[in-house]
């Protein structure tokens, strides 16, 4: 590692802070709202939260959708709803806030069974074999519509949103996010979590004076912000050349299904212009050139990252951003929120550490635009629940505009903005310096996003370029392992059936972001907040 | 034959034999102690890592490199375990799992191995299909118990096994039994029969001679098929983690959801628990050492 | 033999008493073969049929008869061969190192002395660790940047060590076969112990007096009569090993790539992530059947005394 630029963070600080002396005054009044806001927030984000929820789900002026709901939902009083949740800050939702204010609103009990995320899956499936009924409202993620949709483990719930006048919910939503609950024409749940992508870098860094000349020096151009992939590269590494082993230039967790290598391809092979199969003959087209150059991109990003990367999962990724260890990364929304220390005043995030960088993160979309839209929850009902629009109302109440804000700015959530409400909520933009701009970011981000694949086997397709991906790291050969996961693919359509497949994955390009040419901006549908 | 009365003499004895039964390694006691020490080290090191990772505070975890003696120990990884990660629940289901689970496992096992050693019931069959019990692998019979323990407990009994502590008792028990028999049957075929048949021509009658002769007399075989019984229901996971949702949820099952937890890991809290769990371990460990020990040094079964 | 105390002779048999004399052998056996018949022949009725019909979450409720179509579907994936060979040596390995290690443990610590019952309790703690976690804390060990096993390497070996030790091969099969034995050790250690101290010592004065040296009392004394004990613990380990997956679980999720993958593991994917419930059930009988054999050969010198006797 060269020694020509020693970090400094004081002098990072610097040139950052004197990037802003002509708004000098303007960053004070803000900065100081800010402190105030967040000497504040603490009470206020819960106890003022669960008021205002409840105002909104009975006062006369409230928001019509939660008061539906519970309206509606008290004929059902001293029922007991079975739900299920991600274990861990997730199911806490439902613990402390959700559940507990329902019941007082409505006399309805709910009960949360929680389970790793990947096991949520494993339940609902084995719980609609026993058909038993211990499950009624489920969190589930897109990409298993189709499946469960198509062997009615849950129910369309077009004719209770018709019942209960709920239309207006689902256009408040991002035109993205609108059309993930739908699946052959009908609405299969509720979207509930916003998780696009987006590019968290660290302003300081980029605005370091001796940084800025050295990169000029070689590259010739100013350092920014990466718009493509290749620049990516370049800057990562120029980043963990000058100031690693202090500061890498990125670092995402790359352990196997922690989060899971699919979603860094998905993203990036349709940046570049790749496709998953040819729409006729339904053979699997990740090994081509555009495969190799996208695996051969990923590649380069794990020389720039800390050594380990191959095994690091998600969240230990996150302990290295919050310490400051790295430069860029892209993640789900969250990091915004835990960069500026909110989630960890909750002792339910005392997994995270503290963050040594409030105030030094800047947002940016995705290099080469098009973001991952990863993972994300509906809310959906089962089809063998006994208590069917018990659980529908209360999917409805809970996903309402105005309780939705609510729960997308508990501290201790993991949910993320997805309604146009939220993007322009004064409420939400006041939690930190930068919020705002946080805000349009993951709005913008969503404009530009693409899916998870979202068919019929997703789960084996997903797998199978995991693994793949992670035998590239540990060094087997680029085309090799690709062609050896194309293989796998198309084993897995063989198996599910070509023709089946071909129409499922047809289904799946009608939606807005399958490619990188199909985003909700180049169909027009805009947001701009 | 020797004399079953006679065991003090045999004891005074006992020093000359062990040197002859230990005597291949008189030359080597360096070498025993060595390895011993190396074994040790093996076995301690991991165990210490969980131990310090478990007082560990958070900026101590996630520093590189590693820190060994964590300046400001901290108990917090105890409580969240306990209190937030479903620990206490944990613990309790079980314990209370795993002790019942080896009572039965060990009754039945030793009964039917007693029958099958000394009378041959069923033949090599009959053994053999005991053994079989563990040879199938979970995946095949977890969906049609998972079935069983939901939909069809309630239709035919009309209460749900599913989630319930009986019903991982259950089950671990048909786990167990193959070892437990296997155990106990080795254990009465190195038994010579003479010595039941003595009682029985005192005039005992068999269910007499097996309470008052032939129990006794396996009591570490009883002990190590316990002991593993034990083991067994405490460790199991895949199982408890189907069949249990909230109330039956087992230690296993709470550790691996701290280790899987929200595509990370709390290791320190994990760590906490394990180190929970170890004390009943490290206590029956002590028991169960001692009962061997005394039959080390008391002489072993005659005949 | 010395008489026994009179009372308890002279007791006159009651019906029931007699009754259960005469029918004890069966009384003893049939709570536990009840009990297995019980929560096994439902579960094993089910797996045969599934094994021969579809039954695949995505391919819908129907499950129409297919024959032997689940049993080649997992013939032609490379990955199921892959895992079988795999598992084979895996577990040949693993039980093969914590026999001899348990063995050598068992000798050494059969003599008595100072501290030997405080060794002995730690050396019996592993067992109580379900290999789950043994498996997620060896992965904390070896995993860069905040594991501990690269520290370790640096102060051993001059110079860098570069070696990820949870990915590159052969480490992680070094670590893997590690973990398990040391879970699995003291297992072979308490049951050869136990075993060891059921031989009476009136055979080794024999030996003794007859002039034998000290191996050779091991190899005719002790060796013989624990055999049964041994071939009993290597059965057991065997198959459990055979059927490794909680370590493979939480250590390396079969990877990289599926370098790591055991046939549980296969299965367990197979049918509980995809829920190809036909193909996975397939997978388990055949494997089943394949341990059988194995089995059969190792209990046969164990049952062969009994036909003998």
């Amino acid at each position: 590692m060269s020694d020509d630029v020693h970090f400094d963070p004081d002098q990072s600080h610097d040139d950052y802070m004197s990037g802003l002396r002509m708004a000098r005054r303007d960053f004070l009044v803000k900065s100081g709202l800010a402190a105030a806001a967040l000497a504040a927030a603490p009470t206020w984000l819960k106890t003022e939260q669960a008021a205002a929820a409840i105002r909104a789900s009975t006062a006369p002026g409230g928001d019509p959708i939660a008061r539906g709901a519970v309206a509606a939902a008290k004929q059902y009083k001293g029922l007991t709803l079975g739900r299920i949740n991600e274990a861990g800050p997730q199911a806490l939702d439902d613990k402390n806030f959700s559940g507990p204010l329902w019941e007082k609103l409505t006399g309805i009990k709910n009960k949360v069974t929680e389970a790793p995320f990947a096991q949520i899956r494993t339940k609902v499936i084995a719980e609609d074999l026993a058909k038993s009924g211990a499950l009624d409202s489920i969190e589930m993620s897109p990409a298993w519509l189709p499946d469960f949709a198509d062997q009615g483990v849950i129910i369309p719930i077009d004719n209770l949103i018709r019942k209960y006048r709920a239309q207006s919910t689902l256009t408040d939503l991002h035109p993205l996010y609108r059309a993930l609950g739908r699946y052959k024409g009908k609405t299969w749940g509720f979207f509930d979590d916003g998780d696009v992508w987006a590019l968290y870098y660290r302003k300081d860094i980029f605005a370091n004076r001796q940084l800025r000349s050295a990169y000029r020096a070689k590259f010739k151009s100013d350092l920014r912000v990466p718009r493509t992939w290749d620049e990516f590269n370049q800057v990562a590494q120029f980043i963990t050349d000058q100031m690693g082993p202090t500061v890498y230039g990125t670092g995402m967790g790359r352990a196997l299904g922690n989060p899971g290598n699919q979603f860094y391809f998905f993203q990036q092979f349709r940046s570049n212009g790749g496709r998953f199969f040819n729409p006729q003959t339904m053979k699997a087209e990740i090994n081509n050139a555009i495969g190799v150059k996208t695996m051969n991109q990923i590649l380069a990003q794990n020389k720039a990252s800390p050594p380990g990367v191959e095994k690091l999962d998600f969240v230990s990724g996150w302990g290295l951003w919050l310490q400051g260890k790295t430069a860029m990364i892209m993640a789900w929304p969250p990091t915004g929120r835990i960069s500026e220390n909110i989630a960890q005043r909750d002792k339910a995030f005392a997994f995270l550490p503290k963050s040594k960088i409030v105030g030094k993160v800047g947002y940016a979309r995705v290099p080469g635009r098009n973001g991952e839209h990863a993972g994300s929850f509906i809310k959906a009902v089962m089809a063998t629940s006994k208590n069917q629009e018990a659980a529908y109302l209360f999917n409805q109440w809970a996903n309402s505009p105005s309780i939705s804000l609510q729960r997308v700015m508990l501290p201790y959530t993991l949910r993320d903005p997805y309604r146009l409400s939220h993007y322009r909520s004064p409420q939400y933009k006041r939690l930190w310096k930068g919020a705002d701009e946080y805000l349009a970011t993951l709005a913008e981000a969503a404009n530009d996003a693409v899916l998870d694949l979202t068919m019929s086997g997703a789960g084996d397709y997903a797998n199978a370029l995991d693994r793949a991906m992670t035998s590239m790291y540990a060094g087997k050969d680029v085309q090799g392992a690709l062609d050896e996961a194309a293989r796998e693919w198309d084993s897995i359509t063989d198996k599910l059936g070509v023709a089946k497949q071909r129409l499922s994955y047809a289904n799946f390009l009608t939606y807005p972001g399958a490619t990188g040419k199909n985003t909700v901006r180049k169909r027009g549908q805009a947001v701009s907040v | 034959m020797t004399d079953i009365t006679a065991e003090r003499p045999r004891a005074e004895q006992r020093g000359k034999s062990a040197a002859v039964r230990g005597g291949r390694f008189r030359v080597g006691g360096l070498l025993r102690f060595v390895f011993i020490a190396i074994y040790t080290a093996f076995l301690l090191l991991p165990l210490y890592w969980m131990a310090v990772t478990s007082i560990k505070s958070q900026e101590d975890q996630l520093s590189d490199p590693p820190v060994w003696f964590p300046g400001d120990p901290t108990s917090i990884n105890y409580a969240e375990a306990l209190n937030r990660y479903n620990g206490w629940k944990g613990l309790e289901n079980s314990l209370v799992v795993a002790f019942v689970t080896t009572i039965l496992a060990v009754a039945f096992g030793t009964a039917a191995a007693y029958s099958m050693a000394r009378f041959r019931t069923g033949g090599k069959h009959l053994a053999f299909w005991f053994l079989s019990q563990r040879m199938m692998p979970p995946i095949a019979i977890i969906i049609p118990v998972f079935l069983l323990y939901s939909r069809y407990s309630e239709e035919w009994f009309g209460f749900g096994l599913i989630d319930t502590r009986i019903g991982l008792i259950l089950l671990y028990t048909v786990f167990a039994l193959p070892f437990t028999v296997w155990m106990m049957y080795a254990y009465f075929r190195q038994m010579p029969p003479e010595l039941e048949e003595a009682a029985l021509v005192d005039g005992c009658s068999r269910v007499q001679a097996l309470r008052k002769v032939a129990w006794p007399l396996a009591a570490p075989g009883i002990i190590s098929a316990a002991a593993f019984a034990f083991i067994l229901s405490w460790t199991e996971f895949l199982f408890a983690q189907v069949l249990a949702r909230n109330e039956a949820v087992t230690a296993p099952v709470a550790l691996a959801g701290m280790i899987t937890f929200f595509q990370g890991n709390l290791y320190g809290q994990a760590s906490a628990l394990t180190m929970v769990t170890l004390i009943p371990a490290v206590i029956l460990g002590a028991l169960f050492q001692r009962h061997l020990v005394r039959g080390l040094t008391l002489g072993a079964v005659q005949g | 033999m010395a008489s026994r105390a009179e009372p308890m002779t002279r007791r006159r048999p009651s019906a029931v008493s007699s009754w259960m004399d005469r029918h004890v052998r069966w009384l003893l056996v049939t709570p536990a073969a009840l009990m297995v018949v019980a929560l096994t022949i439902f579960p094993l009725c089910f797996a045969v049929w599934v094994a021969f019909v579809q039954y695949d979450f995505s391919l819908g409720d129907e499950h129409p008869w297919v024959g032997l179509d689940n049993f080649v579907e997992n013939w032609k994936d490379p990955v199921w061969r892959a895992s079988l060979w795999r598992t084979a040596w895996f577990s040949v390995t693993m039980v093969a190192i914590e026999l001899g290690l348990g063995l050598l443990l068992a000798l050494a610590m059969l003599r008595p002395f100072r501290g030997r019952r405080v060794l002995m309790t730690f050396f019996v703690v592993p067992l109580f660790i379900s290999p789950v976690v043994v498996g997620g804390f060896f992965d904390l060990f070896v995993r860069r940047p905040y594991g501990v096993a690269n520290q370790l390497a640096s102060w051993v070996w001059p110079g860098d060590v570069t070696i990820d030790f949870s990915q590159d091969s052969p480490w992680v099969y070094i670590v893997l076969i590690m973990a398990d034995v040391w879970q699995w050790t003291p297992f072979m250690f308490v049951i050869l112990l136990a075993g060891l101290a059921a031989i009476p010592d009136t055979l080794y004065e024999a030996a003794d007096l007859d002039g034998a040296k000290p191996r050779q009392a091991f190899s005719f004394v002790t060796l013989p009569l624990l055999m049964p004990i041994i071939l009993i613990a290597v059965t057991f380990r065997l198959i459990d090993a055979a059927k490794l997956f909680d370590i493979i679980f939480s250590l390396t999720r079969g990877g990289p790539g599926t370098d790591t993958y055991t046939t549980s593991y296969y299965l367990y994917q197979q049918g509980f992530e995809f829920f190809h419930l036909g193909q996975g059930t397939a997978g388990a009988w055949m494997f089943l059947i394949m341990l059988t054999f194995i089995s059969f050969w190792l209990v046969r010198r164990l049952l062969k005394p009994v036909e003998e006797a």
